[in-house]
């Protein structure tokens, strides 16, 4: 590339210069052209002395004029060309200094540009080197604080790694610890439940076994009220018994009584027919007496009637009334007496009577008793008999509670058997269980000193815990510490960095600068080249000068003297040549006006010299201009150069994607990873521009997708698309303008550029 | 004028696509991961020639994935696909022990253009189910990873073709793209 951009600049310049030669080429053509405008004169003279005479005394009259004018110019232009002479010689002078001067200013102004340009340079070269070794150590001495502090942190990073192990490990042994604690509790709750169920047993047992006590109890007292009973009975037999014998007393008793009674009846009615013999004795007293008495009454009342009658008579009367009343008082005695006997008769027979219901009542009282009697007895006979049979039932159940009795002590005796076998078990259980009992005591015990060591070991592990839950404490105290150094670290790691960061930016800015500088030494030195080589050229220039000066002077000499015999010749000549003269001189005239220095050396058959000097000084001061014009010209052009290197270097660094300021910086700080990158080969970050050999199917498939893919996904595209077809910048920024407006909903459509034919505006190395 | 009124349609909506890279050897199985990705299933694909970009929405974020072809002679065209990327995902082939340092040159290369500065890096060690698979810390420390500065990254062991670990390595890198908006 740069070679070629080389070429191109070599060839450009050498275009340019091709001005400042071609300026001899109309030179030579000049000479030529004179030269053969000079034989043309020549001709012309020839043919004017070929011409017609008859004009010629009038030509040579005109010409005579003319020479004299001619002359007379002659003379003032001698004076001239000496004047010029003069001014020539001045300016040589000047020239010379001049030169002189300028060589001297070159030369000074070189020297001390490159002195001043050594100084910076070594100047800036100590100053770079020394922030280079201030930087380095600088960095050094941060890169170690970072390793120490990488160090410190990784130290940091074990320390509380190995803190969290041994959390785990303890929160481990706490759940062994709970696990083992559990597990003996369990233990614990089985062997406590087993016991509960052996006491349950032995509850039963002992329950079964008062329940059979309760049994026999009452069992004994069955048999106890058995014997009670029969013994009752027995009692009650002989109670019977003895009723039995005081019933058969008791009836021949009453059979007596009744055979007594009997008599008592018999006596009693023989003493009821006395008594009714009486009283029907006394009844027919009773009659008699009552006769009386109705008689007495009869005589009462006649008497009373007599009484009433015979009224004189009252102590007859009075003696018979007290008789009367004696007589009644007599009757009512007897009456009375007869009353009381009959009452007492009545009373007797009633007493007899009564005595004689009651001997009934009592007859059949005891006829009933007898019945009552023999029913009772019939009764105890029959309860006899009962009884004997209830004896005999008795003696059966007196057996049977024999039987029962023993059965019952078979019973009681099995019983005890049983009870004895169940307190025998219940004593071995109670053995077994109070065996049980001590070795789940013991386990209780080793449980329990199992689980005292273990909550000794647990308060160990619980000091363990703390001891570590402190050293935890301290640690993360240190840790916290290490962590506000280490942050107090980044900081001033970070401030390092910051202060590396600005050192780098500085040195960045200084390299600018340097480089600036560098640059600006570099365009110094390309105008001092350029500058000497104007001052070589302008040497050249001068020397070829001098030279065709000192040509000149000695044509001037060689003129001079020549013209001071032609001037003799002249002079001889002049009638003669005047008019040859007076023809020439205009076209002299006017040549010189075109290419007054080449004009005379080819006229050398004329005499004016002094002319031809003042023409060749002419001649050299357009030179001069004219080299002047060309230095001139080539500082454009090479300045223009210039400006076209940069425009090419700004394209191709553009287009190379490297940025000049990060080139330098680039290249300089980041060896390792360049390296890494060189070691396998990378192949992302290869460079697309000088691989061309694209596969064509991924060129198909980016185009195809680009065409078809969502506007969004395309315009991430258009790079791939732009580097796979070798689109220019421009080519580039209008797809993408494009796309935008398509996606856009307003905005106007981007007008193409002229620059759109990528083969004219930028030629392009073909991809293909 | 259009792009402020499309910059105010989207801050409206709210819905900026993420733009994702996923990158790699050939034959690691990003077109796999995309497709597993995008539709759920395992899809038989051929070597990729080129790329294949899909919409993928995880939890209300669209991901514009981009599946670039990993071959030799394609690999130098990824760096046409850097610009606007928000995440890279990276996958490495586990079994894969000889490309592995290949691997993490072209991991490094890729690290230092300066378009993916802002880039988080998921690093995906595929075909974990495969026996002679490497760890994910092998891997991290042969591909250098811990070595990484002023970047977000994350390794995930995952299987495109049983599915596994997609979801988490997404899931990091939804939660890793919403705390950096």
């Amino acid at each position: 590339m740069f070679a070629k951009l080389k070429k191109k600049i070599a060839e450009e310049t050498a275009v340019a210069q091709r001005p400042g030669g071609a300026t001899r080429i109309p030179r030579s053509v000049s000479k030529e052209s004179v030269a053969s405008m000079g034989a043309d004169s020549g001709d012309d003279f020839a043919s004017d002395g070929s011409s017609s005479r008859e004009d010629l005394s009038s030509q040579l009259l005109r010409r005579n004029e003319q020479i004299r004018k001619l002359e007379a110019r002659l003379s003032d232009y001698a004076e001239q060309v000496r004047n010029l002479q003069k001014i020539k010689e001045k300016l040589e002078i000047a020239l010379e200094k001049h030169q002189d001067s300028s060589m001297r200013k070159f030369q000074e102004q070189n020297e001390t540009f490159q002195a001043n340009r050594a100084k910076m340079a070594e100047g800036l070269a100590l100053a770079l080197a020394r922030k280079d070794q201030e930087w380095s150590e600088k960095m050094d001495q941060l890169e170690k604080d970072k390793r120490f502090l990488t160090a410190q942190l990784q130290e940091m990073k074990n320390q509380s790694l190995n803190l969290f192990q041994r959390r785990d490990e303890m929160d481990e042994l706490e759940g062994f610890q709970q696990q083992e604690l559990s597990k003996v509790k369990h233990m614990l709750l089985k062997k406590e439940e087993s016991l509960g169920k052996m006491e349950q047993e032995l509850e039963a047992r002992t329950r079964e076994l008062s329940r059979t006590q309760e049994e026999l109890m009452i069992s004994n007292q069955l048999s106890a009220d058995l014997s009670q009973k029969i013994e009752e009975l027995q009692r009650y037999y002989s109670t019977l018994e003895e009723q039995r014998d005081h019933v058969t007393a008791s009836k021949t008793g009453a059979e007596n009584k009744i055979t007594a009674l009997e008599q008592k009846e018999q006596e009693l009615q023989a003493f009821v027919q006395q008594l009714s013999i009486d009283l029907q004795k006394a009844t027919a007293e009773t009659q008699e007496k009552e006769k009386l008495i109705t008689h007495l009454q009869e005589k009462v009342a006649s008497l009373e009637k007599r009484l009433e009658q015979n009224l004189s008579g009252e102590e007859h009367v009075q003696e018979l009334l007290k008789e009367k009343t004696l007589a009644e008082q007599n009757l009512e005695d007897t009456r009375q007496q007869l009353l009381a006997a009959r009452s007492s008769q009545a009373n007797a027979t009633d007493s007899l009577e009564t005595r004689v219901k009651e001997l009934e009542q009592s007859l059949q009282a005891s006829e009933e008793k007898l019945k009552q009697s023999s029913d009772v007895v019939a009764a105890q006979e029959a309860q006899i008999q009962e009884l004997a049979s209830a004896n005999k039932e008795s003696s059966c159940a007196q057996q049977q509670v024999l039987a029962l009795e023993q059965q019952c002590t078979e019973q009681i005796h099995t019983l005890e058997a049983q009870l004895s076998a169940l307190e025998r078990a219940r004593a071995d259980d109670h053995a077994a269980a109070e065996r049980k009992v001590r070795e789940l005591e013991q386990e209780n015990a080793g449980l329990k000193e199992s689980k005292n060591e273990c909550e000794h070991s647990l308060q160990h592990h619980q000091l363990e815990l703390k001891k570590l839950k402190e050293e935890w404490s301290q640690r993360e105290i240190v840790s916290v510490a290490m962590a506000q150094a280490l942050e107090e670290v980044r900081k001033q790691r970070e401030e390092f960095q910051q202060q590396a960061a600005n050192l780098i930016a500085i040195g960045g800015e200084k390299e600018q600068s340097l480089q600036e500088k560098t640059e600006v030494i570099l365009q110094k030195e390309q105008e001092i080249l350029q500058l000497k080589k104007g001052h070589d050229s302008a040497l050249l220039q001068m020397r070829q000068l001098q030279s065709e000066l000192e040509a000149l002077r000695s044509l001037r000499a060689e003129q001079s003297e020549a013209a001071d015999e032609r001037e003799d010749l002249l002079r001889l000549r002049s009638q003669e040549q005047g008019v040859v003269l007076s023809i020439s001189e205009p076209h002299v005239t006017s040549r010189a006006g075109q290419d007054p220095a080449y004009q005379l050396p080819a006229a050398e058959g004329i005499p004016n010299g002094e002319m031809g000097t003042a023409m060749d000084l002419g001649q050299l001061q357009k030179e001069k201009q004219d080299l002047e014009q060309q230095l001139l010209e080539k500082n454009k052009t090479i300045k223009q150069m210039q400006q076209r290197m940069l425009e090419l270097k700004k394209t191709l660094q553009k287009e190379l994607k490297i940025r000049p300021d990060n080139e330098l910086f680039e290249v300089r700080e980041k060896p390792g990873p360049e390296m890494t990158n060189m070691v396998p080969s990378v192949t992302n970050n290869a460079d697309l521009t000088d691989a061309r050999e694209i596969n064509f199917e991924y060129l198909k498939h980016v185009v195809l997708k680009f065409m078809s893919c969502r506007e969004s996904e395309a315009f991430h595209l258009i790079k791939a698309v732009s580097v796979l077809l070798n689109f220019s910048q421009e080519e580039e920024n209008m797809l993408r303008e494009t796309l935008e407006y398509k996606m856009s909903w307003f905005g106007s459509k981007p007008a193409p550029k002229g620059s759109i034919r990528p083969s004219i505006s930028n030629p392009r190395i073909p991809w293909s | 004028m259009g792009g402020f009124f499309s910059s105010i349609f989207s801050s409206l909506f709210g819905t900026r696509e993420m733009r994702i890279l996923i990158l790699g050897l050939d034959g690691a199985g990003k077109t796999t991961i995309l497709y597993r990705l995008q539709v759920g299933e395992v899809v038989t694909t051929i070597p990729t020639i080129g790329f294949n970009v899909e919409t993928v929405t995880y939890k209300n974020l669209k991901f514009q994935v981009w599946d670039l072809g990993g071959q030799t002679s394609i690999r130098p065209y990824w760096r046409c696909y850097y610009s606007n990327t928000d995440a890279v995902i990276y996958v490495v082939d586990s079994c894969d022990r000889d490309r592995i340092g290949i691997s993490k040159s072209e991991l490094v290369a890729m690290l230092e253009e300066e378009e993916l500065r802002k880039a988080i890096l998921v690093v995906f060690a595929n075909k974990q189910d495969m026996e002679q698979a490497m760890t994910p810390s092998e891997m991290a420390n042969s591909l250098g990873l811990p070595a990484l500065k002023d970047r977000k990254w994350q390794i995930f062991k995952t299987s495109a073709t049983k599915g596994t670990g997609l979801d988490e390595a997404m899931e990091w890198l939804v939660e890793t793209l919403k705390s950096r908006q």
